[in-house]
């Protein structure tokens, strides 16, 4: 009756090839978390070290105590796919303190065509600059710790109480109560920004854990562009073979609030090294009249547990959402989206696409609830994949649960399929060479994402970073077995 | 052997158990150890059987109640009488019979002599004498429909043979609890290359032994063979004990045919928590046609595994869930083999605060090359109070995978009910046949005499007749 496990006594071979060639250890219990630093005196130590007051303390020590009792999968729909055995994180420590400011004497050069610019490499801060135009406007980008000196009241309204944050979600109460750097976005009422910030997280020493917040804050009428790489802090560690492989643990969130009819675009490209685990929460709470899109894609690190939460609070408020993912080797990828309409005609548009090769696999979980609030409500989740190898597995599972039927749309949408025979018949016939054909077919696929990439320095690298995938993918010779489909 | 089990034949002995069966007219309410034994010693079943209930009912105990769906927790099981002699279940009057039940008959236009057996009250009507005559005809081409229980006796290869293959004990909380306290149900096994020409009616069948509340359903279709058979009524079925717990497991062998129909009305104060899986092996092709329009709860996800190459399943899933109600149902498509296709239809309508829920599973295994699917569920809410879910599993393990995936949820739009009042109807009767358009899909796969009271039936809940 259960939805979810093999029933016992079956002779079937559903799970024969899945142990078959890989060694994978037992899977985890839900409750298994791979990891041993998340305690109560590493709250204290991290408050203490940075000298914070009393009510950052009392917020991490509440985090702290909601992720010791909270279950790992917050929705019971979903337990039997959490899937945590790639991560061996047993010995990471987190950095404790962090800077601030980036260091005296360092000078950082705004790129071109942007209005500012944030990067951070592990426990430092690289780059921090912000254009004329957006100083003047009153736009403050800045690290948390810089925010606890010039706008504590600011700050605490902001974050305190982890409003910004499911509750329900251990590993969010888990970045809650230990992140080590944050970063503070405010546009005020009314600005318009002409460019793009960029926000870089650099993440990937061995045994260490970053975690990390970014706090978004749009207000009513301000319009803003957001770009967010998340990309290796230096080149990948060598190992012997049968010698551990020591990972990172990058955990950063996206916490988003729109005013009244702001408009913000986020792009964001994660693309962090192969031991690599990274945990991501994106949190939107978006006002009247106000819209937000995301362009969002996965290419990097050995495993990625990530969840989005849009809530459409405010009437007439949209979101836009895509997601792509290219896995390849034995990346994971388990992305969550859940997407609540709460105010009267709001709009969400939610689309994920996911090409996987080699063992590469991905579980796209989507929830949109309609509340019994949200008349006349448009809503759409679309999930899409492409499985180019054999040993590939794509799990989606677009739910929705709707109290209010007055609404102009609510559907969902998903296929699965190889590449199109036809479309490389086409291509082939006008001469292209079948695996350029390929190419075309499944980069396309993925286009819409690489279209809505705002920057064009990072669109540019966006394209670089699949087309090097792709064609690592096909010197391994993972992608020949379409042609018996074709 | 343990000893244990040594231990419990040498009582039965002892208190020579078998004698006492005359006196046994039900178990005592609650499940324990001791009421699975007495069921089956009741039943004077081979120890296999009994043993096969222990196992089940072990599970049962250790298997933690299901929490994605909720409401389960409420099930006393402790106030469940999980055994009744058939003749025991006859005594309630007609006149005990809810008001609003005899209404629905009236309704629905049952005759006389069969609205008592529907009740539950009485012990016999005509239908007897077409089963008897129908069952003559069966016997004469070798295919055998017969209750579970004679089933095993009289078939005890066979019936030994496939018994929970197809559901084991293990699947879920509910499979164990069946496995432990089955008690009727049908039988049936149709010989290699026989098409049975006319469907198999469990509503007449059953006619003699009353529903079971826990009944099993086996089905075993032998090679190239055909059949199809179908299973309760359109008029609501109204249980002393507010719990139904079956299995049916359906074989359908290299080349054969099946197709199993159900139009569920139970009473709305009944949980129906059911399992029902088909395995379809090499080219054959099995359909689940399910409706569920009664109980308070309904727990129901008709599975085809498609075991061998070139297998197909086809499964449409209807569900109306009124004030009061949970309909959480849906479909699962397991592909194991290659080239097998499926295809899965969901259409759910919810009102006066009632809840649909679609469930449904898709997975294409290693292996499963060529593999073409599709799903689609509609769902129809009529109001505000009502709610409808949609949860559907898909899991893709091969890269020549076809699967399309498509669902909506919607109210009745103004626009139709308005082009059909500008046509003379009333809105009642627009709406009515908006519904009714809605689902064809399923009314027209089945028989013509039930689909025109099961169309009677969704006018009446559509007027809200019904509670």
């Amino acid at each position: 009756m259960t939805s979810t496990s093999a029933p016992s006594g079956e002779a079937v071979p559903a799970s024969k090839s899945d142990t078959a060639g890989t060694n994978r250890p037992r899977r985890r219990a839900p409750a298994d978390i791979p990891f041993r630093f998340a305690d109560r005196a590493l709250a204290e130590a991290l408050a203490t070290e940075r000298a914070e007051p009393a009510w950052l303390r009392a917020d991490r020590l509440a985090a702290a105590e909601a992720f010791e009792v909270l279950p790992t999968e917050a929705n019971q729909l979903y337990t039997p796919y959490i899937d945590l055995r790639a991560a061996t994180l047993e010995a990471v420590r987190p950095w404790v303190q962090t800077a601030s400011v980036p260091e005296a004497g360092s000078v950082t050069l705004l790129p071109d065509g942007v209005d500012g610019i944030i990067d951070l490499r592990e426990d430092r801060v690289v780059g921090l600059g912000l254009s004329d135009d957006a100083t003047a406007a009153g736009v403050t980008l800045e690290t948390f710790g810089a925010a606890l000196v010039r706008d504590p009241d600011g700050l605490r309204r902001d974050i305190e109480g982890g409003v910004t944050l499911p509750v329900d979600d251990k590993l969010a109460q888990l970045v809650r109560g230990f992140w080590s750097q944050g970063v503070r976005l405010v546009v005020p009422d009314g600005v318009r920004l002409a460019h793009p910030i960029l926000v870089r997280w650099q993440s990937g020493n061995p045994d260490r854990a970053m975690l990390t917040r970014t706090l978004v804050r749009i207000g009513a009428r301000a319009h803003a562009v957001l770009v967010e790489e998340q990309v290796p802090s230096g080149p990948d560690l060598e190992c012997a073979a049968g010698e551990r492989v020591p990972q990172g643990f990058f955990h950063g969130t996206t916490e988003v609030v729109l005013g009244a009819d702001a408009q913000l675009a986020i792009a964001a490209i994660q693309d962090l090294g192969p031991r690599q685990v990274a945990f991501q929460h994106r949190f939107a709470r978006i006002g009247e009249g106000a819209s937000l899109h995301w362009a969002l894609a996965q290419l990097g690190s050995r495993l990625v547990r990530s969840r989005i939460d849009n809530r459409l609070e405010g009437d007439r408020s949209s979101v836009e959402q895509a997601e792509i993912v290219f896995g390849t080797d034995e990346q994971l990828f388990d992305l969550t989206s859940y997407t609540r309409h709460i105010g009267r005609d709001t709009t969400g548009n939610l689309l994920s696409k996911g090409a996987l090769l080699d063992r590469a696999r991905s579980y796209m979980k989507g929830l949109i609830t309609i509340e019994k609030s949200a008349i006349g409500t448009d809503s759409f989740l679309g999930e899409f994949g492409m499985n180019l190898s054999k040993a590939t597995r794509a799990v989606a599972i677009p739910s929705l649960e709707i109290d209010q039927p007055d609404c102009r749309r609510a559907m969902h949408s998903s296929s699965v399929g190889p590449i199109d025979a036809n479309q490389l018949f086409y291509l082939e016939s006008r001469g292209i060479p079948p695996d350029e054909a390929r190419k075309f077919i499944v980069l396309g696929f993925l286009e819409p994402v690489v279209a809505r990439v705002p920057l064009e320095a990072t669109q540019d690298r966006l394209r670089e970073l699949l087309e090097e995938k792709w064609a690592a993918g096909i010197a391994a010779g993972s992608v020949g077995s379409t042609d018996a489909a074709a | 052997m343990t000893s244990t089990r040594d231990l419990v034949a040498d009582s039965r002995d002892q208190y020579a158990f078998h004698d006492d069966i005359v006196y046994l007219k039900e178990t005592k309410r609650g499940l324990t150890r001791d009421t699975v034994e007495e069921i089956s010693g009741f039943k004077n079943e081979p120890q296999w059987m009994l043993e096969s209930r222990l196992r089940a009912y072990d599970h049962f105990l250790k298997r933690p109640m299901p929490v994605w769906t909720d409401g389960l927790d409420k099930i006393d099981f402790d106030k469940i009488v999980y055994y009744r002699k058939p003749s025991e279940r006859e005594e309630k009057s007609w006149d005990d019979v809810p008001e609003q039940i005899k209404a629905t008959f009236e309704k629905l236009g049952i005759p006389e002599a069969e609205r008592k057996f529907l009740a539950g009250v009485g012990a016999q009507y005509d239908s007897e004498v077409v089963y008897h005559s129908v069952k003559e005809e069966l016997s004469k081409i070798g295919v055998v429909f017969m209750g579970t229980d004679q089933g095993l006796i009289e078939y005890p290869e066979i019936f030994r043979k496939y018994y929970g293959t197809v559901v084991p004990h293990e699947d879920n909380k509910f499979s164990a609890l069946n496995g432990a306290v089955w008690s009727g149900g049908s039988f049936v096994y149709v010989p290699k290359g026989v098409e049975v020409p006319l469907p198999l009616q469990a509503y007449f069948r059953i006619n003699g032994e009353n529903t079971g509340q826990f009944e099993r359903t086996l089905i075993v279709v032998e090679e190239g063979a055909k059949v199809h058979y179908i299973e309760g009524c359109t008029a609501p079925i109204y249980a002393t004990d507010s719990l139904h717990v079956a299995v049916v497991e359906v074989v359908a062998l290299p080349g054969s045919k099946v197709r199993y129909t159900t139009i569920q009305n139970w009473s709305n104060d009944v949980y129906n928590l059911v399992t029902k899986r088909a395995h379809a092996h090499a080219g054959a092709k099995v359909e689940w046609i399910d409706a569920n329009t009664g109980s308070r709860k309904t727990v129901k996800y008709p599975s085809i595994y498609l075991r061998g190459e070139g297998a197909s399943a086809d499964i449409i899933s209807v569900a109306v869930a009124g004030r009061g109600q949970h309909q959480d149902t849906g479909a699962k498509a397991i592909h194991l083999a290659p080239n097998t296709t499926s295809r899965i239809v969901s259409k759910s309508v919810s009102k006066d605060g009632g809840r649909a829920t679609y469930r449904g599973q898709l997975k294409v295994a290693p292996g499963a090359t060529g593999v073409v699917a599709s799903v689609r569920c509609d769902a129809l809410m009529l109001d505000d109070e009502s709610r409808s879910d949609t949860y559907p599993y898909i899991d893709i393990q091969e890269d020549d995978t076809t699967m399309t995936h498509e669902a909506t949820v919607g109210k009745i739009s103004a626009d139709q009910i308005f082009y059909l009042m500008s046509r003379g109807l009333t809105e009642n009767e627009a709406q009515n046949l908006v519904i009714q358009g809605f689902l064809e899909v399923f009314t027209k796969e089945l028989p013509m005499e039930y689909a025109i009271e099961f169309n009677r039936l969704v006018k009446l809940e559509m007027e809200g007749s019904l509670g």
